[in-house]
């Protein structure tokens, strides 16, 4: 009997949201109000198992206390459940591709490529990054689900709101435990299928139904990228595998992260980036990697679909569209962090992408007056916040993005609940400039989104300030290398390209990363930090005015809400509560401690040599506490002189802004931009394609189908009923055929 | 080779045969009265049979012979199954004539009419009669005994 293993508790986390998904489905229409007991029950039940199994996990990573700690082991468990798909000798790879490395394979030491055989496991895995996230979705799905119980109370779909959340809450955990691409691919595209479903609740509204359609065409274009993506992992790597199997031949099959190609036999960690694809292939798998992240974290160029996502129902925003859903890009590159550490040039891209969609979203937020959308351009920004951080290709980079990643869940989880408090009190209303003044109405609401607002602005002690203060870090140890004593990575960036193809040994190609390599300059990293802390200040500013235009003031209500504007029930006001405290303390605990960064150390992709060799001390780093502190200060300040006690239908700051106003406000014209080069086109073609359909395949088709019609009309005169008639041409028929073998028998 | 296996002997059997093939073809096409064609299609059935078996005499091959005998057998359970439908169709409208089922017919099509009709019989009909024995079945007056004459 096999020892009791936490990957066996693992399928759980999944497998309970499913069965509370399909409970809600079956018996839905009969719980009625109680529709969301299956729900949250199965819920509740995956938190506890994923907290369990953050402990368990936690409890196999090394400790890294002492002088002479040695280096963090990877910690992975994996249970395989069955075998999706097998086939033997699928495919050759070339001879110089990482699959066919020969020190991955020590009995067949001179073998020629051989044929690899197919297999997808449907396998689950457990390491110190799944572990994280499964905590992260479970709990924040939780508290939201139970939310949802007062903020969904009376809605006709009451149900099938409960039954999506469960099954969303499932396919995100696969998502984050599947230890293969194909089955991450397809959990990829579960969550975009729920999220489709979620914004999309209220179908019968034109807007929500329009916006759901754009959330999911969008994300088509990042899933295309994942899916290229696949099939050129599969092409050099000949597996999908994340883990080393072990073929029936007894060879080692050295999966596409696993132990093998990122330590050898002996456990000696190998050098460099050894057995990973660089080159132009290996940048090309990256940049569709990032393309996948783009679409499904909202970054620029495909950030369009996540403002309009906001028409779905306000828990599902705060669940999907902030917490969780959009956070599986920065998992992916997480998870492929040694694919990414051997391609300089698509980390650099990461950085750009995240730094320019940052500040993009963060200026757009800045004139938005439906506070929803403020917090879905945050949203969108600070997810640009983690993509600059994962760019930087370090340890600490990775580690603060999922830091960051797991505050801003509590905090941004915690803003779209309040908001979606305030609608739920204004009668529906969410334009800030319709109300005002609200802190005396609904006192519980206004000051826990005050708790968000701080942490979200990176105010001390709050859990954003952490966070981003590493994200800084992490940016300022790549513009200033020599400054931070790290003269591994000044070499790296001072090199650039040099650098670059010493990363690749055993890549298909040593070419040049598709010529982005030389984007990695100390100047551009300085560009992207500057750009980072500028935005730093834009959250704050745009954070704050919210904050003035809601809750300060003289009071106001929209006709809307009627006479009974109130506080929300407890249902709603207690997840605020526990939010709002995770948002106080989880930052200052984990910064302090830096329990998250050496427990996510362990992860196997954060192992690879090229990412660990960049681990630094932990530290804190005063000088730049002190200017994001700055930048949030002076943020906070303006958004005082306009906003703070006045109402909020006044004037704005935005008038000093000038042309640029209209720039903002419009959103950079990115939707008038795609309207004008994408959607236009497609829409014509699709009147061609409609007309030939209609008129000349169908009519085709209808003339064809006339034919026989028409025959038969001819035909069916002689049908009299007589009997004598009928005879008549039956003797008719014969004599024709006499006649005819007679005449052919006469020759 | 006997006289049963001669020329002659065949041709005149063939002759006859087809003459009642068409004797029965001619019925069939010419006559209106279900019976009466159900009769000639008997008809034309026998002149097949007779030149079958003037075949197997000349060829002095038993098998037509044994063909006929089957052909008899299947044509008397059709008169059975064939008169059924006959009587059940009398019964629905009283009328034997085949020109009664038009129904049939492509719906646009108009119904086929008789311009003469066919003469009636006006001469009261003569029933065969049973050998006096035992009491007379009770008539009812009020029952018609004979329908419509086709």
């Amino acid at each position: 009997m096999q020892e009791f293993s936490p990957a066996m508790l693992l399928v759980l986390v999944p497998l309970l949201p499913l069965v509370g998904a399909v409970l809600t489905v079956l018996l839905g229409g009969r719980l009625a109000s109680r529709a969301h007991l299956p729900a949250i029950a199965g819920i509740a039940a995956a938190a506890m198992v994923a907290i369990v199994l953050l402990v368990a996990t936690a409890r196999d990573v090394n400790p890294s206390h002492g002088a002479h700690a040695e280096p963090v082991r990877p910690v992975e468990m994996i249970a395989t459940l069955w075998n999706w798909a097998s086939f033997d000798q699928a495919y050759a790879p070339p001879a110089d591709s990482p699959a066919t490395d020969p020190r991955l394979t020590p009995q067949n030491p001179q073998a020629a490529p051989q044929a690899l055989g197919f297999t997808i496991p449907v396998a689950l895995r457990l390491d110190p990054l799944t572990a994280t996230m499964l905590v992260i979705i479970t709990c924040v799905g939780l508290l939201v689900a139970i939310y949802s119980i007062g903020y969904m109370h009376d809605d006709p779909g009451y149900p099938r709101f409960f039954a999506l959340v469960a099954m969303f809450v499932f396919s995100m955990s696969m998502l984050v435990a599947a230890s293969n691409f194909l089955l991450v691919y397809v959990f990829w595209e579960a969550v975009g299928a729920c999220s489709y479903l979620l914004i999309g609740f209220w179908f019968a509204k034109p807007q929500a139904a329009r916006a759901a359609k754009k959330a999911f065409l969008v994300n088509r274009v990042g899933d295309f990228g994942l899916a290229i993506a696949v099939f050129l992992l599969w092409m050099s790597y000949g597996t999908l595998d994340f883990h080393d199997t072990i073929s029936p031949q007894g060879v080692i099959m050295p999966g596409i992260l696993g132990q093998t190609r990122l330590v050898d036999a002996a456990g000696y960690v190998l050098p460099d980036a050894a057995g990973f694809a660089g080159g132009t292939i290996g940048t090309a798998i990256c940049l569709l990697l990032l393309l996948a992240a783009c679409g499904k974290s909202a970054q620029l160029p495909l950030h369009v679909w996540l403002p309009d996502a906001m028409e779905g129902p306000t828990p599902a925003s705060a669940l999907i569209h902030a917490a969780t859903m959009v956070t599986a890009g920065i998992y992916l590159i997480v998870r492929s962090a040694p694919l990414f550490a051997a391609c300089p040039g698509a980390l650099v891209m990461v950085s750009i992408v995240g730094a320019t969609t940052a500040l993009v979203a963060a200026l757009i937020g800045t004139v938005q007056n439906d506070l929803k959308r403020v917090l879905a351009y945050s949203t969108i920004s600070q997810l640009g916040y983690m993509f600059a951080s994962l760019g930087t290709g370090t340890m600490l980079g990775f580690t603060a993005a999922i830091f960051h990643l797991l505050t801003h869940a509590c905090f941004k989880a915690l803003l779209f609940l309040g908001a979606g408090s305030v609608m739920h009190g204004m009668g529906g209303v969410i334009d800030m400039r319709r109300f005002g003044g609200l802190r005396r109405v609904m006192p519980i609401t206004a000051t826990t989104f005050l708790v968000g607002s701080l942490a979200l602005a990176g105010v001390a002690p709050f859990a954003g300030f952490f966070s981003k203060d590493e994200i800084l870090a992490a940016l300022h140890a790549k513009a200033w290398p020599i400054a931070h004593g790290d003269h591994h990575a000044a070499l790296s960036t001072a090199t650039g390209t040099l650098h670059a193809a010493s990363f690749t040994p055993h890549g298909l190609e040593t070419g040049s990363g598709l010529g982005l390599d030389s984007l990695n300059r100390p100047e551009i990293w300085q560009l992207l930090f500057w750009m980072s802390l500028v935005t730093a200040g834009l959250t704050a500013f745009y954070t704050f005015r919210a904050v003035f235009m809601t809750f300060t003031g003289p009071t106001r209500i929209p006709e809307a809400a009627g006479h009974h504007a109130h506080e929300s029930p407890p249902a709603m006001t207690i997840p605020l509560v526990i939010l709002a405290v995770a948002s106080t303390v989880v930052g200052w605990l984990l910064f302090s401690t830096n329990w998250l960064a050496h427990f996510l150390s362990a992860t196997p992709s954060l192992t690879a040599t090229a990412v660990a060799a960049t681990a630094t001390p932990h530290a804190f780093h005063m000088d730049l506490a002190i200017k994001g502190t700055l930048a949030a200060a002076i943020g906070v300040v303006v958004a005082a002189i306009g906003h703070l006690g006045q109402r909020s239908d006044g004037p704005q700051l935005e008038r000093f802004l000038g042309p640029l106003q209209a720039l903002f406000a419009h959103k950079f014209f990115f939707d008038q931009i795609y309207t004008a080069i994408i959607v236009r086109p497609i829409e014509a073609f699709a009147m061609v394609a409609a007309f030939i359909d209609r008129f000349i395949i169908d009519g085709a088709v209808d003339a064809i189908g006339r034919i026989p019609a028409t025959l038969g009309g001819i035909v069916r005169r002689g049908q009299s009923g007589l009997l004598q008639r009928y005879a008549l041409a039956g003797v008719m028929g014969v004599l024709a055929i006499v006649v005819l073998l007679a005449w052919q028998l006469r020759g | 080779m006997n006289a049963a296996q001669s020329l002659p002997m065949l041709q005149n059997a063939l002759t006859v045969g087809a003459i009642l093939f068409s004797l029965g073809l001619v019925g069939i096409l010419a006559r209106r009265n279900l019976i009466v064609m159900f009769l000639a299609a008997e008809m034309m059935l026998q002149g097949i049979s007779v030149s079958l078996v003037a075949w197997s005499r000349y060829h002095g091959d038993w098998g037509g012979q044994v063909l006929v005998i089957f052909v008899l057998t299947v044509a008397a359970c059709e008169a059975a199954v064939a008169l059924v439908f006959v009587l059940q169709a009398f019964a629905r409208t009283g009328r034997l004539d085949a020109a009664a089922w038009q129904s049939l017919r492509e719906a646009n099509l108009v119904r086929t009419v008789d311009h003469e009709l066919p003469s009636i019989d006006t001469l009261p009909p003569r029933y065969p009669t049973l050998a006096p024995a035992g009491v007379l079945p009770p008539t009812d007056e009020n029952e018609p005994l004979q329908r419509e004459h086709v």
